[in-house]
């Protein structure tokens, strides 16, 4: 239970579940990439990455 | 309930003699049930959960949904802060049922659990400004320029600001048990953002809940704790809260202006700390209090 909550609580969860569809959608909306597969991968390669570094440098910015 | 004590007066009175007319001044003003902030929690939580579908459905447009949602979850913790004092109702009274419920319900748009704000927020007021006791410590800065430096690089660190030291308080005073209430909250926030993320809402989940949300945190940390307790050097009944003119107004700034009268007195209902602090404020000058410009 503990492992489940860690990571349910964890940044790459948070990537996963948020920032990858929050960064997609703002893709299309942006219009710089057409709605479809096409914008779901650019959103998970922009999410994704992002999500390892703060799990592993433990800042989302790098600043800390 | 307005008269003024005479500052000639004061200035005569021995300590025992101060004592009791700080606390005949203060009796004045606590024991009044706040019926504006019952209204307030119950109803500013039932605006903010109504306005998520009104945006999503496009009957409001998002900007004004992001200005008013941040407005709400800022507004949302006052409420409860009266109820954890037991301000609307303390234990046994008919309504302690009241109490309770506006406690509960009043933070739920700031996805905070009342209970382990209630339990967290007493050690602040046992220990204010002790680095090791005070949960509320941690927001000390500077200046109000570092306090939102810190606080932005706190949340993108990834320590949700408070978490920690409240982690650590509700651990020493042995609640270890409301843990579970934060985890609740937590899984419930993220699932509905994760959701309506996943469901095709993620630009409005995070205009409307998730951004809003720590600018709210940040805004209320602002005014209920750095504000009032800067430079958070001293300690002591008298010396570790303040007073002070808000260049934003007593609205503006929660009312946080008068946090000194809450601090001495947590019984006094927000509503009547304006009151109750002209009517001590000889006293508390004559205390040695910092008053500010207010």
């Amino acid at each position: 239970m503990q492992q489940i909550l860690k990571f349910v609580f964890s940044p790459i969860a948070f990537a996963l579940g948020f920032l990858w569809p929050l960064i997609t959608q703002v893709l299309i909306a942006a219009s710089l990439v057409a709605p479809g597969w096409t914008a779901v991968a650019v959103g998970a390669a922009i999410a994704v990455p992002w999500g390892l570094v703060a799990q592993f440098k433990g800042s989302w910015l790098w600043i800390r | 309930m307005d008269q003024i004590v005479d500052l000639t007066r004061v200035d005569s009175l021995t300590d025992t003699q101060l004592d009791v007319l700080e606390r005949q001044i203060a009796n004045k003003y606590m024991r009044k049930v706040p019926w504006g902030a019952v209204a307030w929690g119950i109803g500013n939580c039932v605006f903010f959960f109504t306005l998520l579908p009104l945006v999503i459905l496009g009957y409001v447009p998002l900007w004004l949904g992001f200005v008013l949602a941040t407005v709400s979850i800022a507004a949302s913790y006052l409420p409860s802060h009266e109820a954890q004092h037991n301000i609307i109702a303390g234990k046994g009274k008919p309504l302690r049922w009241l109490n309770e419920l506006v406690g509960h319900v009043s933070t739920l748009p700031l996805a905070y659990p009342y209970r382990v704000l209630r339990a967290t927020h007493m050690e602040h007021h046992a220990h204010t400004n002790e680095a090791e006791l005070d949960p509320d410590y941690g927001v000390h800065a500077a200046s109000d320029w570092d306090y939102l430096i810190q606080q932005i690089r706190g949340r993108l660190g990834g320590d949700g600001g408070n978490t920690n030291a409240y982690g650590a308080t509700l651990e020493r005073v042995g609640q270890s048990a409301l843990f579970v209430d934060a985890i609740i909250y937590e899984v419930v926030y993220l699932g509905v953002l994760f959701t309506l993320a996943w469901t095709g809402f993620a630009i409005e989940a995070a205009l409307l809940w998730w951004l809003p949300r720590h600018i709210a945190l940040i805004y209320i940390s602002y005014y209920l704790s750095w504000a009032p307790h800067h430079p958070g050097e001293e300690t002591g009944r008298y010396r570790d809260t303040r007073a002070f003119k808000s260049r934003f107004g007593n609205v503006v700034s929660m009312g946080m202006q008068y946090h000194i009268i809450h601090h001495l007195y947590p019984r006094i209902p927000l509503s009547l700390t304006p009151a109750a602090y002209r009517e001590l404020k000889p006293i508390l000058a004559r205390r040695g209090c910092d008053l500010g410009a207010l």
